[in-house]
């Protein structure tokens, strides 16, 4: 089964919301959510609070780990995450499901991204497709911005959800290709960059609202939470991580 | 768009501490902000509760919790480029090289 995703919508949990929906609306939905994401990130061990858009933004990606992605079931998304997350004689039962090649692709992203290049993600794609390749990359990323997030806090790493049960969706984009880039995507910036795959690029952009800015927010120089950081102090901290991790963009 | 935040806001900021943090950055807040993303890549040997509680104090427990959410989608968009090999239209290198010049952006690899 294939789709080609032009409209400007996104799911959760089967509900369609316009893609320019902030995931401040969200924490109005948590109904939606598993019982058991409901009660994560409630970052407790903190002695002051943390945005409800943002817990609902974790929440919505764990509950995103937890699902059959377009081509890996569950427990081999799971696997990749821990891959991921691999601590030298620790290994968790799903990484058994992972070609070894993504399994590579997912440790070095995760940990080294700087030292990833167009093999090591040929390697993927040539091996497992485009499409598992593009979720993986977008499954790593997205679990370095919640452990990036919880060690920026002082907090330990959330545990991983248990995985779902049910069969990859098949559901991939149609009709794009590389352009210069290690894997097939449409013109434009980076939020457009998991689009081969709907499913993921969804669930990536709807992070940003809560972790940076909403579309529309980016529209402003002088954007600013109030209380919390304006856009200068938070394109600071942007570009220095950038740099540290090597990457240009 | 760094230097178009802070013009925004009347900083006079000197960019070139991006890449070298001993460099006053000129932004409110700003060299505990590089401090902590030093931190967390092991750049500093401060401690994580000492660069919080400069934070907190100078610009409040909220501010922390957008610096902490920042550094995590940075982290996500930095492995989404390397991992989707996604690279800078020539144009805009060229419009922005006296930057990319001083961060010393040339030296690195790709994307």
């Amino acid at each position: 089964m294939s789709l080609v995703l032009r409209d400007t919508y996104y799911v959760l949990r089967d509900t369609w919301f316009p893609r320019t929906l902030s995931c401040r609306a969200i924490p109005h939905l948590s109904a939606l959510l598993p019982s058991n994401l409901v009660s994560m990130f409630d970052f407790s061990d903190l002695p002051f609070p943390v945005r409800e858009d943002l817990k609902a933004a974790y929440r919505n990606i764990w509950s995103h780990f937890s699902e059959p992605g377009a081509t890996y079931d569950a427990t081999q998304r799971s696997g990749i995450l821990h891959h991921a997350r691999r601590r030298s004689g620790h290994a968790h039962p799903d990484q058994k499901a992972v070609p070894a090649s993504i399994a590579e692709l997912a440790r070095t992203l995760y940990a080294d991204p700087g030292s990833v290049d167009e093999a090591l993600v040929r390697r993927a794609a040539d091996d497992q497709g485009d499409p598992a390749t593009v979720e993986a990359v977008s499954l790593v990323s997205m679990l370095a911005a919640v452990d990036g997030a919880h060690r920026a806090l002082g907090l330990d790493l959330t545990q991983l959800p248990d995985p779902l049960r049910g069969e990859a969706t098949g559901i991939v984009s149609e009709g794009l290709t590389r352009r210069r880039t290690h894997l097939p995507m449409p013109r434009g910036a980076i939020p457009s960059a998991l689009d081969l795959v709907p499913q993921e690029a969804r669930v990536f952009q709807g992070s940003f609202g809560a972790q940076y800015m909403t579309d529309a927010e980016m529209a402003y120089d002088d954007f600013e939470r109030s209380p919390g950081l304006n856009r200068a102090q938070m394109e600071l901290i942007s570009s220095r991580t950038s740099l540290l991790n090597e990457c240009f963009y | 768009m760094l230097r178009a935040s802070a013009n925004k806001f009347g900083y006079e900021m000197d960019i070139a501490a991006i890449a070298d943090p001993g460099i006053p950055i000129g932004v409110p807040g700003g060299d505990l902000l590089l401090h902590l993303v030093d931190v967390l890549h092991g750049e500093s040997a401060a401690s994580l509760q000492s660069v919080h509680s400069g934070i907190i104090e100078r610009l409040g427990t909220e501010a922390l919790v957008d610096a902490a959410a920042v550094f995590g989608n940075f982290q996500m968009m930095n492995r989404v480029a390397e991992g989707s090999g996604i690279s800078i239209p020539r144009v805009a290198i060229e419009r922005e090289l006296d930057i990319v010049t001083r961060l010393g952006l040339l030296d690195l690899k790709k994307s």
